[in-house]
């Protein structure tokens, strides 16, 4: 079995070469594992938010990524403390999707995309099944190792699938992959956000620009419905009866070859595992299991080894 | 984590047959077509391997930081307690050798700075871990963060000793980091405001918890095996079982657990069999029965995950033992190992004590600077 995170806190163990990121709560460092030499990545928690002690982020990203070791999930190498700072030691992954979608010299093929879905799906899967919520699935968040291969990131909105009756914060997921329950406020969800998520990172592959990017809040169901039309009643019992429901424009379903046009590169099959993934009503959406078993994955061209996809 | 298990699934399509993800009132997906299932099951890659709940448990940080054999346990403890009584020994040989003491004080620096066996420390620490639960019942938290709060308690104290921390001053900052853990944040002066110590006292260690703790901070309860168990039970003795009284026994149960985490049966058996074990101690002819049914299903499939009757009662029923051979530990016990671990820690105190006492006869045990263990 594996062995456990080791506590003698050998700062030396571990340096930090370069600063190559910095968010809300954490600086991240490239460094090198001296014992062995090998590249890691040191996300360093800024005490100087600690009034509350450790973090809720950084709680929540220990908490999660200690459970899951699976190929398409960021592995958690170490944890240390130095100088009061809290730093988790991950492994180093050097590009994301959404370096790559951005990056207009860079080509990618309909199999190169199929090989990130499967990567991707594989991951939020797994999350699934330990019964993990990841709350953030964006391109930024998925990264690709070395050797192409996409794992998922970034667990500091990471929580447990709620039991039936508990109340959450609908305020997760950055806006332009928010599910339509989060749109509308929902105080219970479930893994379908996350699918949802990738559903809509799906589509940006395919168009290589932000498929559902909405101004603010308000822009985003606009946005949403307007592509994929407004849910009614009778697909989604009770939708109208969220409070923000009322406001909305009426927008029909786009048609089939409304969207063929729209995605001209894509098969019937890879339209039908986009809509399975963004179909509005989470209980009627595909989850991680429906979407690895569709069809999309069975036909040609199969998915592209990871290594051989080239993004630099 | 040098070494870490990667899960890797070899095929695009992975069937389980259980649906994980979605709850009971969620239908499993029916895209499953049968043939389809065949012809990935004869061209099996390599290493195709179908992950069980057990493949997935197993791979818990519960599972592989904090289960352990009976001896294992054991030794853990008698591990912990040796360190720190080693640097008792060490230290009052110290003080002696540095103080001009008279014969009279050393014997009874003999007799009264002797570091505390496992078995008094295992008591201070299930008699702290019971204040955890009475205190964060009191603050109103849900019962599964009490829980977490009690666990992560005993945890920290298989890793440290009660010689080496002073277990009163880790009762609240466990509370606090269950909160956060269990994702229920209380800022630290509210909470504060709540408990006794101020922010200082409760975020002084709260790393060294989470370090003691091997930075392991989902924990398995039982409360959700409870769940699936009553709903299986009314699932498979649909109409011969009073929905009254399963809801009364339901309650009883979970009650019961809280008590069970107190326990080490935790460290022992996984979340499921310790919610058997509680219903056999409420029911035991309704579990009996409800066993007897399952079994007689499922015998005729053929399945290598599964145990036998036989075997799992043994298991149980081992479990049960552990749980109701757990006595609480009196007030009074806790009080005269905290005496003793307070002057083997400060043999000083009990010197200036002696002095200030010497016409006086002895009456009580409490030290100057009674450690208050209420």
């Amino acid at each position: 079995m594996s062995t456990e995170i080791t506590t003698p806190i050998t700062q030396t163990e571990y340096t930090k070469e370069k600063k190559v990121g910095e968010g809300t709560y954490a600086v991240v460092y490239l460094g090198t594992k001296q014992s062995t030499g090998r590249q890691i990545a040191v996300k360093e928690i800024k005490t100087s938010e600690f009034k509350d002690g450790l973090d809720m982020s950084a709680i929540r990203e220990v908490k999660y990524l200690q459970e899951i070791q699976h190929d398409n999930v960021i592995e958690l190498v170490d944890i240390f403390m130095a100088y009061d700072n809290l730093n988790l030691v991950l492994e180093f992954l050097p590009s994301d999707l959404e370096v790559i979608i951005k990056d207009r010299s860079i080509l990618f093929t309909p199999a190169d995309i199929k090989s990130w879905m499967l990567m991707t799906l594989r991951g939020v899967h797994h999350c699934h099944r330990n019964f993990i919520l990841h709350r953030d699935l964006k391109p930024n968040n998925l990264l690709l190792s070395p050797d192409g291969v996409i794992k998922v990131a970034d667990f500091g909105l990471a929580r447990a699938v709620p039991s039936p009756h508990e109340m959450l914060t609908s305020n997760v997921v950055t806006r332009w992959y928010r599910a339509p329950e989060l749109l509308f406020g929902a105080k219970h969800y479930t893994s379908a956000i996350d699918i949802w998520s990738v559903g809509v990172i799906f589509a940006e592959l395919m168009l290589r620009i932000p498929y559902l990017p909405g101004q603010n809040d308000i822009d985003q169901m606009e946005v949403t419905f307007r592509a994929l039309g407004t849910p009614t009643d009778k697909e989604w019992p009770e939708v109208s009866s969220f409070g923000s429901y009322n406001k909305l424009q009426i927008y029909p379903p786009p048609s089939i070859d409304e969207l063929r046009k729209r995605f001209i590169a894509a098969s019937e099959n890879a339209l039908n595992f986009m809509c399975g993934m963004l179909t509005m009503n989470p209980k009627k959406r595909w989850n991680a299991i429906e979407c690895l078993e569709s069809e999309y994955f069975k036909e040609m061209p199969p998915p592209s080894d990871p290594s051989e996809i080239k993004i630099k | 984590m040098s070494n870490p298990i990667v899960m890797h699934d070899e095929v695009p399509v992975e069937t389980t047959s259980v649906d994980l993800t979605t709850g009971p009132e969620e239908t499993t997906p029916d895209a499953t077509i049968d043939d389809e299932e065949e012809n990935i099951e004869d061209n099996k890659p390599p290493n195709y391997k179908r992950i069980s709940d057990d493949d997935l448990y197993r791979h818990s940080s519960q599972y592989r930081f904090w289960s352990f054999s009976k001896e294992r346990l054991r030794e853990k403890r008698v591990n912990t307690n040796k360190i720190a009584a080693d640097t008792i020994y060490k230290n009052i040989l110290d003080f002696k050798n540095q103080q001009d003491l008279t014969q009279e004080q050393l014997d009874v620096l003999d007799a009264r700075t002797q570091p505390l066996s496992v078995d008094d420390e295992l008591k201070l620490i299930n008699f702290y871990a019971k204040k955890v639960q009475v205190i964060s019942q009191h603050l109103n938290l849900p019962t599964e963060i009490i829980a977490t709060s009690i666990s992560f308690f005993k945890k920290f104290f298989l890793e440290n000793s009660v010689m080496q921390y002073d277990p009163k001053s880790l009762v609240h900052t466990t509370i606090f980091l269950a909160c956060k853990a269990e994702n229920y944040f209380i800022s630290v002066d509210s909470f504060a405001k709540k408990a006794k110590p101020n922010r200082e006292a409760i975020l002084k260690y709260e790393f060294k918890l989470l370090e003691s703790l091997k930075f392991s901070l989902l924990i398995h309860h039982p409360y959700k095996p409870l769940h699936g168990f009553f709903l299986d039970i009314q699932n498979v003795l649909h109409g011969k079982v009073d929905l009254n009284y399963m809801g009364q026994t339901y309650d009883k149960c979970k009650k019961k657990i809280t008590e069970a985490i107190l326990t080490d049966v935790v460290y022992l058996f996984t979340p499921p069999q310790i919610t058997l074990a509680i219903l056999m101690i409420e029911d035991e002819a309704l579990i009996t029965k409800y066993l007897e049914l399952k079994f007689s299903v499922n015998s005729e499939k053929k399945n290598n995950d599964t145990i036998s009757f036989s075997t799992l009662l043994t298991i149980i029923n081992d479990c049960k033992s552990f749980i109701q051979e757990e006595k609480s530990v009196s007030t009074d016990d806790a009080r005269k190992i905290a005496a003793q671990n307070f002057f083997c820690q400060n043999p000083m105190d009990l010197i200036q004590r002696m002095k200030r006492k010497q016409p006086e006869e002895e009456t009580t045990a409490s030290p100057e600077k009674k450690p208050r263990v209420a």
